[in-house]
């Protein structure tokens, strides 16, 4: 910390700690799920061989979808501090209602409606029993806990009473016969087969998108990491920027021209040179430069945390080697030596790490440039993992993927730290950077999701030609990604969503201040019932025939989704992202498990492990962002 | 309103007393609402009502006495662990044609998976001095006491559905019956034919034995490789099917899929569809139409069929032929019902005898 | 009792079955002027506070606002009439950023139809000019009241009924949990409230906070008026006694009734 900026800042209050970029990031209640997700994809993506494909992407999506419409769904109850137990039997009683409202007329019934009333009216029925659960927890001030098992009962037994009434069977069946079938079954079930659809401008698309997009989100971390130049903008700087982008995007076209070794290290050298030359050049036109630097002196504690790093990246370089990467076969439980040598190089380089990041926080209060040294550190070992990842692995995917994406992030860590020392890092509010920096994320993140989405969408000759798995993208998962957004939005900007955390967070205030509590209540009950009947739609046209248990029991999943998604138990506090993320976790966790060829039969095991470290994580992340906040 | 409630439960108690003391009314101690009574394993004891055999028939939840030919002096009691779902319909369809058919008269009794209620009307049936008794053993533990009792009465017992362990112990004539491994050995034979090399046994719970044992039979006749694992309930049908297409994803050597019930089955068919697979087979087990449609198709090679009609009718015949004939069938082996297939060429005629209630 | 009362209340009880919460109470407020209501615990402080904020009806007795009478059926219709109560447990939720509190249950929204959403940038501005009216600088409104101070808190609650055109204001005990220095700064904001031309009711057990800031003085003891005095009727000494009184008076029943002693000095708990 600089002595001038102290002086130089305006007045502000002294009890309000300021939170680095990183901290002010972490309290937001979903970002560990996210961390979370990309971890536990990374994982499977490296025992698993189709995991990371566009085939096991279809089917993780898929599953997710829809245990996520309901994870969100659920999510925003219990913000607003309350549970529906009865949200997983009402799905399946939804899709049975809507089939047995269309089925034509029997000897004990089958309405024998067109769909065309038998789907607006099985939402109505959902709403009115959304509404019921409401109006029963008001009503009585028993715990919804209580109330909405009881409408478990009711709707689990209406299932099968009906189901064996109306048809004699425990399921009900053949909505295809439905007159007005075509159109909702293209609402709620139509599929997009990816085999059929070719773009050989996928890649491309895909390379610029998700490049730019982290670009961006590079940018943003800048602009939130460090203080604006108290001064006029330097724009001898702007120009330095430029001339980096421009080498930059020269290197990464070299790369995609060239084939061979000499051309690819030339390539990825340019673009070293470049991205180091762009960002310098972007610090030096927007951010303050450094006055004192400090000196390079490691404290004993700081030694130490680099000497356990370290070790311990040399413990993942032994695991590494001392397996043979072609050895399929299987070793103890439930992993093969490929799974093990895996899971022991990713803990121990995790672990590594994430004690080397430790020391380098230590080692801002003895200087800029200490904390520099040790980012410099952290980079040289990534740039050395990845070539030991390179030089160790057998599959393409590490030869070629991971080894590029952690040369990236060597790059990436190099920049960050040479950076760090030439510039000076902001320590109080800054709102208008910060807003920027948020708007740039946002904008990253979706540059990032619209190349992921063309090329999970669209296949290309080669992949043709290779013959590789059919992927196919439902409605499923439009619902899924549309009924997120507009969660989202609604809890984060209208007044049901406020109401929402204001009822869960505190219900009697919010009563006393003049928000309807009851009526919140209600609808935040019939919300949930009306994404039951949303995923109870999407199963009757995907399945064709709708079991009398369908459903039952899968209340608890979506509770675990929320949770892992962060949202708290209590009420007050979460988001409806989360909730969807959660859904990600726990369709990975599912689905990996075959895909990884362990045997499934200890998936619950997996998941209660997830669970458990969701919850301590979120705990942990909670309790240090409100205690940053004081 | 606490008082009306314990007058109640006194006036409950008194008819429990004067039930147990004096069987004077037949219509309380067949009613098995209260499972005081019912949890008592009278085994032993003669019930105080044995010399005064009762005119009427018991009158409980899911009893309907059969009176099917005013000729016939015979009556048989059918006692089982019945839920009246689908399967037990079937069953009960099996007895009924049997007694037609024989000229006996029959009592149907389910205790809807209640092991107290089932060992009360064994009991009645015990008392009422019937001239035989079929029953299902889900609980050995609480009805090997009660159905050896009706041994030593003379009475003869045949087993069905479940007992196939225990039916030596007690005394039977036989068992009816299908064990789930050499269901799981035929269906292993089915794949053999098929040409298949490894099969995945999906299972649709976690920890059914019966569902085990299907898998562990399959993978006893099976000459290739077998894995079974659970991959989720039938309940979650998305989840199930993507993490069967997640397995054959992962092993392109899996060329075969059975599952052990017929959801799970049409689960594993609509991921290899995903998938584009061309398995050398898919089975299935039990039926349901859509499993039928999918064989009619050709989409699903076979489902493991009980034939639980002959668990109704068989038993039924035996005793018969016991009471009149004094016959043995089986050579103190159980009897087979299954395991019968339901095969593309066959599915037709057995949808229609669906629908017709005997399959 | 004068027409020209903003807020006058005329012999009001409450039972809660067979309980006297309240008997027989009347007072007045103005504009611009400070009502403390004073008492000891259960002396009906509640009751008195939840019948004026609508959260539940009087028994008997009536209520007029400039004169008319008026009943308040909800929270919501209490709001309404212009009574907007500040209560103890401060009526926030602590996880909620400090302008989403402000508003809450008022947010301004903008849209058309049934598609509206809430103008955030505008609550955000108003709240944080709100604020630095009443000369707190809230830099970062996203911030959780949770994190804020109590005086903090009690200044958001006041500023927010103020702002939402609040002709009473009712405070609840807002300095019992509050040290000297924040106490302090609560009393000034009473003031500046009472200069910006609210009527505004004080209640609390403290007549060291009261009297400084309160132009009337109504006693409460175990559910019955004492008196309601203009401060020109009464001094600091009289009021301490007769609350003091009410409480010896007090303690000396429980002594005779039960076993244990209480003492009014350990009564600092709400009730």
């Amino acid at each position: 910390m600089s002595d001038t900026t102290a002086t130089a800042a305006p007045p502000s209050d002294e009890r309000l700690a300021y939170r680095g970029v990183f901290q002010r990031l972490f309290i937001r209640p979903e970002i560990g799920a996210m961390i979370g997700a990309v971890g536990i994809w990374v994982f499977f993506w490296a025992v698993s061989i189709p995991f990371g494909t566009a085939n096991g992407a279809s089917g993780i999506l898929d599953t997710a979808s829809i245990l996520g419409i309901m994870a969100v769904a659920v999510s925003v109850l219990m913000v607003g501090g309350e549970f529906d137990l009865s949200s997983g039997a009402n799905t399946g009683a939804m899709g049975m209602l809507v089939i047995l409202l269309s089925k034509e007329a029997g000897e004990f019934g089958g309405a024998g409606l067109t769909l065309w009333v038998a789907v607006p009216l099985s939402l109505v029925v959902a709403l009115g029993i959304g509404f019921f659960n409401g109006w029963m927890v008001e009503r009585t001030k028993l715990p919804s806990f209580i109330v909405t098992l009881g409408t478990f009962f009711v709707l689990r037994g209406a299932k099968l009473g009906f189901s064996k009434l109306i048809v004699d069977q425990i399921q009900v069946g053949d909505i295809r016969d439905a007159h007005g079938y075509d159109f909702w079954y293209a609402i709620f079930a139509s599929e997009w087969d990816r085999t059929t659809h070719q773009l050989e401008a996928r890649d491309a698309i895909y390379t610029v998108a998700v490049l730019g997009g982290i670009a961006l989100i590079v940018l943003a971390l800048y602009e939130m990491q460090f203080e604006r130049r108290r001064d006029a903008m330097k724009s001898a700087g702007m120009i330095e920027f430029a001339i980096g982008l421009g080498v930059t995007v020269a290197g990464i076209v070299t790369l995609h021209v060239t084939d061979d070794i000499a051309g690819n290290v030339l390539g990825a050298a340019i673009i070293a040179v470049g991205s180091l030359v762009g960002l310098h050049g972007y610090a030096t036109w927007r951010f303050e430069p450094i006055h004192d630097r400090g000196s390079l002196v490691l404290a004993p504690d700081v030694l130490r945390l680099i000497g356990i790093g370290v070790g311990s990246l040399v413990l993942a370089y032994l695991a590494a080697i001392i397996w043979d990467s072609d050895n399929a076969d299987n070793f103890f439980f439930p992993f093969t030596y490929q799974g093990f040598r895996a899971t022991l190089m990713m803990v121990f380089g995790g672990a590594g790490f994430t004690v080397l990041a430790v020391a380098a926080n230590r080692a801002r209060r003895d200087g800029h440039l200490a904390r520099s040294a040790i980012g410099l550190l952290m980079g040289l070992l990534t740039a050395v993992v990845a070539f030991v990842v390179r030089a160790q692995s057998e599959s393409v995917k590490f030869r070629a993927e991971a080894f590029s994406v952690l040369l990236a992030i060597a790059l990436m860590i190099v920049v960050w730290a040479v950076l760090g020392s030439l510039f000076e890092e902001r320590i109080r509010t800054n709102a208008r950077a910060d807003k920027l920096g948020g708007r740039l994320i946002a904008g990253g993140l979706v540059m990032i999701a619209i190349g992921m989405f063309f090329k999970l969408m669209f296949t290309i000759q080669a992949e043709i030609d290779a013959d590789i798995a059919p992927a196919k993208f439902s409605m499923r998962n439009f619902w899924f990604i549309v009924f997120t957004v507009v969660m989202v939005w609604v809890l984060g900007n209208t007044r049901f969503g406020s109401w929402t955390f204001a009822v869960g967070g505190n219900k009697e205030a919010a009563r006393q201040v003049g928000v309807p509590a009851a009526r919140t209540k209600t609808q935040l009950f019939m919300l949930v019932s009306g994404a039951a009947w949303l995923v109870g739609m999407l199963l009757a046209f995907r399945l064709n025939t709708i079991q009398a248990n369908t459903g039952n029991g899968l209340e608890f999943d979506y509770i675990i989704a929320a949770v892992v998604g962060g949202t708290l138990l209590t009420g007050g506090y979460g988001t409806a992202l989360g909730g969807a993320i959660g859904a990600l976790i726990v369709a990975m966790g599912t689905l990996g498990i075959p895909f990884a060829r362990w045997n499934s039969d200890w998936r619950f095991l997996f998941l209660g492990v997830i669970l458990l470290l969701a919850v301590v994580a979120n705990r942990s992340i909670r309790t240090r962002a409100e205690s940053l906040r004081r | 309103m606490r008082k009306l409630r314990t007058t109640v439960a006194a006036i409950a108690a008194l008819s429990l007393v004067a039930a147990a003391c004096g069987g004077d009314d037949d219509d309380d101690v067949a009613s098995d609402d209260e499972p005081a009574a019912a949890d008592e394993p009278a085994a032993d004891d003669e019930p105080a009502a044995d010399d005064e055999p009762a005119g009427e028939e018991p009158a409980g939840d899911d009893e309907e006495p059969v009176d099917t030919t005013q000729g016939g002096d015979l009556t048989f009691h059918m006692i089982t662990h019945s839920d009246d779902g689908p399967f037990w319909s079937v069953v009960k369809r099996g007895m009924d044609a049997a007694c037609e058919d024989l000229g006996v008269n029959c009592v149907w009794a389910g205790s809807n998976n209640d092991p107290g209620v089932q060992v009360q009307l064994i009991d009645t049936a015990i008392a009422e001095g019937v001239d035989g008794i079929a029953s299902s053993l889900p609980s050995p533990d609480q009805l090997v006491g009660p159905l050896q009792g009706a041994v030593e009465q003379g009475i003869p017992v045949i087993t069905l559905n479940s007992g196939v362990n225990q039916y030596q112990e007690i005394g039977a004539i036989t068992h009816v019956g299908q064990t789930e491994f050499i269901a799981g050995q035929g269906a292993g034979e089915r794949f053999n034919d098929l040409g298949a090399t490894k099969v995945f046994c999906g299972r649709q719970e976690e920890s059914n034995v019966a569902l085990e044992e299907r898998c562990d039979g399959l993978a006893d006749t099976f000459n290739g490789e077998v894995i079974s694992e659970f991959v989720g309930l039938d309940a979650d049908q998305t989840a199930q099917q993507n993490t069967i297409a997640a397995a054959m994803q992962a092993d392109p050597d899996i060329d075969g899929f059975m599952g052990t019930g017929p959801v799970i089955a049409v689960s594993g068919l609509n991921a290899a569809n995903d998938l584009g697979l061309d398995l050398a087979g898919i089975g299935g087990f039990d039926i349901t139409p859509e499993i039928i449609t999918a064989i009619e198709a050709g989409d699903i090679a076979f489902t493991v069929d009980q034939q639980q009609y002959v668990q109704g009718y068989m038993p039924i015949l035996l005793l018969y032929l016991n009471v009149t004939n004094l016959n043995t069938v089986g050579g103190g082996q159980p009897i087979l019902t299954g395991p019968g297939f339901v095969t593309p060429e066959n599915a037709a005629e057995v949808a229609a005898l669906v629908d017709a209630g005997t399959r | 009792m004068a027409e020209s009362h903003l807020l006058e209340l005329d012999d009001i009880s409450k039972y809660y079955g067979n309980i006297i919460a309240l008997k027989g109470v009347s007072t007045s407020v103005n504009a611009g002027e400070v009502t403390c209501v004073l008492g000891d615990n259960g002396a009906g402080k509640s009751t008195f506070i939840k019948t004026l904020a609508g959260v539940h009806q009087q028994s008997e007795g009536t209520i007029r606002m400039n004169g008319e009478e008026v009943t308040f059926d909800s929270p919501r219709d209490a709001l309404d009439h212009g009574i907007a109560t500040v209560y103890q447990d401060l009526a926030m939720v602590p996880l909620m950023s400090v302008w989403r509190n402000f508003f809450l249950g008022a947010e301004p929204t903008k849209g058309f139809g049934p598609f509206t959403w809430i103008d955030k940038a505008k609550a955000k501005q108003i709240a944080k000019d709100e604020m630095a009216k009443m000369g707190i600088d809230i830099r970062d409104t996203e911030q959780p009241v949770g994190t804020l101070s109590g005086g903090e808190r009690q200044s958001v609650a006041i500023a927010r009924a103020g702002y939402f055109g609040a002709k009473v204001l009712i405070l609840d005990e807002p300095t019992s949990a509050l040290g000297v220095k924040q106490s302090g700064v609560v009393l000034k904001r009473i003031v500046e409230a009472r200069n910006a031309g609210l009527a505004v009711i004080f209640i609390t057990h403290n007549p060291r906070h009261a009297y400084p800031v309160g132009n009337r003085f109504l006693i409460l003891n175990r559910g019955h008026s004492m008196g309601s005095f203009a401060k020109h009727e009464i001094s600091i000494d009289e009021l301490t006694q007769l609350m003091a009184g009410g409480a010896e008076l007090q303690a000396l029943e429980h002594e005779l009734e039960a076993a244990g002693t209480i003492s009014h000095d350990d009564l600092t708990t709400p009730d």
